[in-house]
């Protein structure tokens, strides 16, 4: 493989080359230093020989031809191993150079992936790396364990205008001043020495040289002696000189490579022939530039003028170097090989170096070994070099000398590269090496940074380049931190330039290069680096990665002064939620101390702090539907609509026919477009969220609108806008600035808050459009911290909506509203409306109407969602006092009859003439009602007509409540049918306080119409301990009502009872009366709702018990809260459907003597049953057993017919059928008394009806008698069609007869 | 227990789906992201090792210092991957194993997106006492 072809070959043939010490005198110096350069520097550029072609045979007797040749010029003085502290300090302007170069590349934005990926090797690592990896290389210069540094040959050099100049010759080889390596035996101090006088013909004439030369060549040797004349030029002065030379030094000559336009071969040429002009008399040595770019156009203009004048310096030099190696230094190597090969095999052969060596000298075998193989390596003879370094890699192990066996595994490592044989070995040496290096502790670990250079490029020639990375990396690790960053950026280069690329790998150490850098002061360095990993991390979920690294990439731009892009970087870091307290501190303090840099203020698109929740975005703009608060825009539009439909005009939602979707609406020319009003406020509600723990201050929120006036052209297209518009928005993004607020036709509303850390807030912003037009809400604008205004616009993206399809209900989101004229709008709301309240609780309120424009509206209609709690009032009502007005008058009153028709079916309608003035306040009383405990909606909607015609015809206002109503006085009943009268039943009244603390007076029990009356039980006619039920308390009372209508309590005369009895001792007079308005209608609610629930197929009566709050001593209650309970549907317990009553004098006088005594009686029947029964009567005369409950005991001792007859038959609930009381009598008895009309009868009867059997009874004597020795049975027909189904019977019953007694005394 | 462990899951897409720091050492906010960095860049390699094998353990993947990279690769291309300092495979090998039927019974959740953050408590709560076990 020609080494050329790879870069490590070339590198090795540049850096592993002859050294030629070069001694020179003072004067000869001088001359050099006119035209502004050492000797070494003069000489250098024609010391690397592309096409030398020299032969040379080394230990194998088969020459072979060498091409490109390099030999090392160094000054004596530099022959020594320099500190590793001066030694990196040379390195550092390397890098800082490159630094330079950089700065323009970050103003421009970091590069891609497809442009990193498509970048060429030389690219990723560029010139100057490979500079300081060159130069890292060589603080190890002329190290003691290698001699591939060691001086092949020696030049001196001496001055014509010296003083004996071969004397001087002499003295510049004095072992005094030689380097202290060659006198300490380590280096040979026997090497090829070469002559050369230095004329400068400025000086005088040539022919001084030529003598000296003469004098040389006579003493010194005829092959070792050169002359060399320079400074040729005339006008060559002081003061020109250092110009001349300003494009040779821009150009980097000292450092033999240089900048990177140009290729070594290019440079070499423009080098000799720069120093070609620096010696000629010429004009054009003053076009030389002083940059790069001007010196290379100075460099075409020179090659045109070579064509006019010879070149004679240069050509003097270029063969004075030619001869210089071809001819001397490539012979003497030559030989030295062969000596040297010569007595390494006698010596190998003869003897194993058994003498272990504490201290090589290049005596010792071992160091000529090395010589040898150095030598052999420089000459490009690696069989020979291999050979020899595998000799002296055991030899160096066996004496654990292991920096010299390290070097020498490096050698052979770099030999079988070049050999291209065999990897493994190669890589198995260099491993070994490195290791070796490591292991020894400090002094070899530059030793072994250079060595993994070498180890990297060979593994980079083979396409390796994992490996290589991996081994940038490990020695990374023992350099300093500037070293380490350079490294780290090579390592990174190489991930990415292995197949495939691993760009994680290449980030990950491209940020840890830029940390180096940071850490040793190279903040370009360390931005480019950030900045080039910067699209790794692109979109990167990895949170922390994402941080820091933009994070760091900002402050270093803001330490850079590039603050634009300072700030840009550190926004993608100020809304970090992830971070702790003190990071998101140090985050926003960081980006506000560069935002106040900046020294002004500047917009942000989609600035993340606060983060505003934009699917929480809401649009309320009122057409013909307004609010009475924003809380109500919350409901959803259908449950509106429901409550609309009777309410609004039908007109606007006929269909022309059953195939058109689209409702004709009035309002058809905006299509689809929302509708707002001139001067009234449209209302944006948006959440916004801090997403820090710090508080953050956001002034100015505020709406980004544009209003065009143009309303005939937008509303054509107004579709169009809304499609496109949005998609517009996202790819141009316009500068908020072309938003400025337009005062005259709209004002925006704007809020300042802080947001606590953490916090989220829901703000509403408002737009309020002042003319006719399209208003269009482009989006939000905010100041944070008053020094950064961010701002987002709406994202529409109508078709993503459409395919969703998901939210059908929803309102869509239109950004544009057409704005039409001003028109009236009601304000209301319902005065001291509660949110809480005690079941039962009974209100007057007021329904204050606004009117706020300048027209009148009319043609008020109201609709309430939940009559059972909310009724409108009479207008009368409005000057009555609460409580007051509900209190029994003696005269009827009329209007609720009236108030019921209008508020038909929820609708009430406002009379006719009642219009609202323009600024005029409309007051309606409305009732309220706390009807069941638990979280109430009410909803209330009312419709009023413009006078004005425009687009709108009508408006409705939304009002919409909540109420809690808490449970307070639970009541129940218990009616149980009385058994000795008919149509009379007791009342048991248990009233619960559920409260935990309040308590009520029981006011008035009231039955609801006119056919009870309710009275209290006469054995407890004061219930005054009752009259206050405490908290948890609960309480009964008992009760008598009767039925009016029934015609067996007619006789009881209406006069004395009434249907409502006052509980309350002391207002007996102060009932409330239940059969008015407000009462009355809320009964009725209730009456419906509570049916909808009741169980049993019949019912009595309705309860309603009116109640107040005692409310505390201390508070005074000026407004007495009242409370009213609705029991409903109350019917008695264990009731069969059919049931009797014997009817008839109780006592009678009859005169035994003269007859028997015919008692006439009444057996009265009801059927309570929805259905026709048929009841049997049968009389028993002869079987008394059945139902007599008489005592055994006293049955026959008594004369006559007296019993003892128990008390508590009296008050024995009625018998039902199953009743089992039978007792066994005596059976054989003879009935005291006889039945003597009619043994049996069948009655039909009616639903709820009463029927009266007439019944006589023969008594023979005086005495009591229980008329019960009946039995009845009863059976209810279903209905007509049940009845046809023979299977399905009604309920059927029957039962003895209740015992009646009747007491017949003898007249006197 | 390793006084450095840094578990994550990876999502098939490459986001970090859950994350936890498991060890004893006292969490150090600039450490997580030097974790991060390190995980994030051992994706590369696992992404080359992973179709080279058929176990779902590949063992140490990748190196940075002292600090070792574990990988466990799932049926769905979910990676489980733990930075860590201590050396026992074995227990490793048990962590992944047992934190793979963890993720399953996530996986089964109807309400959990595959893809999406991890953020049951209860899943935190036994990972970290998995951690204890094994690490």
């Amino acid at each position: 493989m020609d080494p050329l072809r790879s870069y490590l070959g070339r590198l090795l043939l540049e850096e592993i080359t002859p050294v030629v010490m070069v001694l020179t005198t003072p004067l000869a110096e001088a001359a050099c230093k006119k035209s502004g350069l050492s000797f070494v520097d003069m000489l250098s550029p024609f010391s690397l020989f592309k096409k030398i072609d020299v032969p040379v045979r080394t230990a194998s007797e088969v020459p072979y031809r060498l091409q490109m040749f390099k030999i090392r010029m160094v000054y004596a003085s530099d022959v020594r191993k320099e500190d590793y502290e001066v030694a990196d300090e040379k390195i550092k302007p390397v890098v800082s150079e490159a630094d330079e170069k950089a700065l323009p590349d970050l103003l421009s934005g970091p590069p891609q992936l497809e442009d990193v990926l498509g970048k060429p090797e030389a690219e990723l690592c560029p010139l100057w790396i490979k500079k300081f990896n060159r130069e890292l290389m060589r603080t190890l210069s002329f190290s003691e364990h290698e001699t591939f540094d060691h001086p092949v040959a020696c030049l001196l050099v001496v001055s014509s205008m010296d003083k004996e100049p071969i004397s001087k010759f002499v003295d510049l080889f004095n072992t005094n001043q030689l380097p202290s390596l060659l006198n300490e035996g380590i280096m040979d101090p026997q090497i090829l020495k070469h002559y050369l006088v230095l004329h400068d013909q400025q000086e005088g004439p040539q022919d001084i040289a030529v003598n000296v030369l003469a004098e040389m060549r006579s003493t010194l040797g005829s092959n070792d002696c050169k002359l060399l004349c320079i400074n040729s030029s005339t006008e060559a002065d002081g003061s020109n000189a250092d110009n001349s030379w300003l494009p040779y030094k821009a150009l980097g000559l000292n450092n033999h490579e240089g900048t990177c336009f140009l290729s070594m071969d290019d440079l070499n040429e423009v080098l000799q022939h720069l120093v070609y002009i620096m010696c000629v008399p010429f004009p054009l040595r003053f076009a030389g530039g002083t940059n790069a770019k001007e010196g290379k156009l100075c460099c075409s203009v020179i090659f045109l003028a070579l064509d006019h004048y010879s070149s004679v310096l240069p050509l003097l030099i270029k063969d004075f170097m030619q001869d210089f190696a071809s001819n001397h230094i490539i012979p003497y190597m030559e030989q030295k090989i062969r000596v040297l090969n010569q007595q390494v095999a006698t010596t190998r052969k003869g003897f194993r170096n058994q003498i272990k060596n504490l201290w090589y000298t290049f005596t010792s075998i071992e160091s000529q070994i090395r010589v040898l193989g150095d030598f052999a390596f420089m000459l490009r003879d690696y069989e020979l070099a291999l050979s020899n370094y595998r000799l002296l890699a055991t030899d160096y192990k066996l004496d654990k000398a292991w920096k010299r066996f390290a070097g020498v595994q490096e050698m052979s490592g770099l030999c079988y590269s070049m050999l291209d044989q065999s990897r493994k070995d190669a890589e198995y040496c260099m491993e070994n090496a490195f290791s070796t290096y490591l292991r020894i502790g400090s002094s070899g670990q530059r030793s072994a940074t250079r060595c993994g250079l070498w180890w990297a490029e060979m593994l980079k020639t083979r396409g390796q380049y994992r490996e290589a990375s991996s081994v940038y990396f490990r020695i990374s690790n023992e350099e300093p931190s500037l070293h380490s960053a350079v490294l780290l950026e090579q390592a990174a280069s190489c991930y990415l330039l292995s197949s495939p690329p691993m760009l994680r790998k290449y980030g990950f150490h491209l940020i840890l290069a830029g940390n180096s850098y940071y850490m040793s002061d190279q903040k370009k360095h360390a931005v480019r680096t950030y900045r080039n990993a910067l699209f790794v991390y692109k979109q990167n979920p990895w949170s922390y990665i994402n941080d820091h690294v933009h994070f760091n990439v900002g402050r270093w731009y803001g330490v850079l002064g590039i603050l634009d892009v300072a700030i840009k970087h550190l926004l993608e870091v100020i809304a970090c939620s992830h971070q702790s307290l003190s990071t998101q501190n140090m985050f926003l303090n960081d980006f506000f101390h560069y935002v106040q840099s900046m020294g002004k203020k500047f917009d942000v698109h989609k600035l993340q702090l606060p983060v505003f929740n934009m699917s929480s975005l809401r649009v309320v703009h009122e057409d013909h539907r307004t609010y009475a608060s924003d809380a109500d825009v919350d409901v959803s539009e259908s449950t509106w609509q429901e409550l609309e439909e009777e309410l609004i005009p039908s007109s606007s939602v006929v269909r022309t026919n059953w195939l058109d979707t689209q409702p004709k609406s009035s309002l058809r020319k905006f299509k689809d477009s929302s509708v707002c009003v001139a001067g009234e406020a449209v209302k944006v509600n948006v959440e916004l969220k801090n997403p820090l723990q710090i508080p953050v201050d956001v002034s100015g929120i505020s709406l980004i609108c544009q209003l065009s006036t143009n309303l005939d052209a937008l509303s054509s297209d107004v579709s169009g806008l809304t499609l496109d518009g949005g998609k517009d928005q996202v790819n141009i993004e316009p500068s908020v600035s072309i938003f400025e607020t337009n005062a005259d036709n709209f004002i925006v509303s704007q809020l300042d808050i802080i947001l606590r850390g953490g916090e989220s807030k829901r703000v509403q912003l408002d737009v309020t459009p002042k003319v006719e037009g399209v208003l269009k809400l482009v989006g939000i604008r905010w100041t944070l911290s008053n020094s950064v205004v961010g701002y987002q616009y709406f994202e529409f993206d109508a078709q993503k909506k459409n395919k969703k399809g998901k939210k059908g209900r929803r309102r869509p989101f239109n950004n544009n509203l057409v704005v039409i004229k001003g028109l009236p709008k009601l304000s209301g709301s319902i005065e001291h409306m509660p949110t809480k309240a005690f079941a039962g609780d009974l209100q007057l309120l007021k329904l204050n109407l606004r009117n706020h424009s300048e027209f009148a509206v009319k043609g008020i209609k109201m609709k309430i969602s939940n009559p059972r709690f909310l009724i409108p009032g009479d207008s009368s009502d409005i000057g009555l006092e609460f409580s007051h007005c509900l209190k029994k008058q003696k005269q009827s009153v009329v209007s609720s009859k009236s108030m019921k028709e209008n508020f038909k079916g929820l609708l009430f309608v406002f009379p006719q003439d009642i219009e609202i003035q323009a600024g005029a306040t409309l007051s309606w009383p409305i009732w309220f009602h706390a009807a069941t405990p638990g979280n109430v909606s009410l909803y209330i909607s009312l419709y009023y007509e413009m006078e004005n015609s425009s687009d709108i015809k009508y408006r409705t206002l939304r009002m919409h409540y909540s109420v809690e109503v808490l449970p307070s006085l639970d009541i129940s009943f218990a009616i149980s049918m009385s058994s000795s009268r008919l149509q009379e039943y007791i009342v048991r009244m248990d009233v619960v306080n559920k409260t935990p603390s309040e308590s009520f007076v029981l006011h008035q029990l009231s039955c609801v119409g006119s056919k009870w009356a309710i009275s209290a039980l006469t054995s407890c006619s004061s219930i005054s301990s009752v009259e206050t039920v405490s908290a948890n308390q609960a309480v009964s009372c008992f009760f008598k009502i009767k039925d009016f209508e029934a015609d067996s309590c007619k006789e009881a005369g209406s006069g004395s009872y009434r249907s409502d009895i006052a509980l309350h001792p002391g207002t007996s007079g102060d009932v409330f009366d239940v059969a008015r308005a407000p009462l009355a209608d809320f009964h009725f609610q209730e009456r419906y709702r509570q049916g909808k629930l009741a169980k049993g197929p019949c019912s009595l009566l309705d309860f309603v018990l009116i109640s107040k709050a005692a409310g505390n001593s201390s508070k005074p209650s000026p407004d007495l809260q009242l409370l009213s309970h609705h029991t409903c549907h109350c019917s008695a317990r264990n009731q069969s459907p059919v049931w009797w009553l014997m009817e008839g004098p109780r006592t009678i006088t009859h005169d035994f003597s003269k007859s028997c005594c015919e008692v006439s009686i009444q057996l009265v029947i009801h059927n309570s049953a929805e259905h026709r029964s048929s009841v049997r009567v049968a009389t028993f005369d002869a079987m008394p057993e059945k139902s007599q409950t008489v005592h055994p005991h006293d049955s026959t001792s008594v004369q006559g017919g007296w019993y003892d007859v128990s008390l508590e038959n009296d008050i024995k609930t009625i018998s039902s059928a199953k009743s089992t009381h039978h007792e066994k009598q005596y059976s054989k008895s003879i009935s005291p008394y006889v039945w003597c009309s009619l043994s049996s009868a069948q009655i039909d009867l009616q639903p709820d009806s009463c029927s009266r059997v007439p019944l006589k009874v023969c008594i023979f004597a005086p005495g009591t008698y229980n008329f019960s020795n009946y039995e009845l049975q009863w059976k209810v027909h279903p209905s007509k069609r049940a009845q046809v189904n023979e299977d399905v019977n009604g309920p059927s019953g029957g039962g003895p007869g209740h015992p009646f007694y009747v007491t017949v005394l003898q007249s006197v | 227990m390793a006084s450095t462990a840094c578990f994550v899951i990876v999502s098939k897409n490459d986001i970090p789906i859950y994350e936890a720091e498991v060890g004893s050492a006292p969490k150090k906010e600039d450490l997580s992201y030097h974790h991060q960095f390190i995980l994030h860049a051992a994706l590369d390699v696992v992404q080359d090792l992973a179709w080279t094998t058929n176990a779902m353990f590949l063992k140490s993947v990748d190196r940075f210092n002292d600090l070792v990279v574990s990988v466990y690769v799932s049926m769905t291309h979910t990676r489980f991957m733990l930075l860590h300092d201590s050396r026992s495979e074995d227990g490793i090998k048990s962590f992944f194993q047992e934190v793979h039927e963890l993720y399953i019974k996530i996986f089964l959740n109807p309400l959990y997106l595959p893809g999406s953050r991890i953020a049951s408590s209860h899943f935190d709560t036994k990972v970290r006492a998995l951690a204890r076990k094994y690490l």
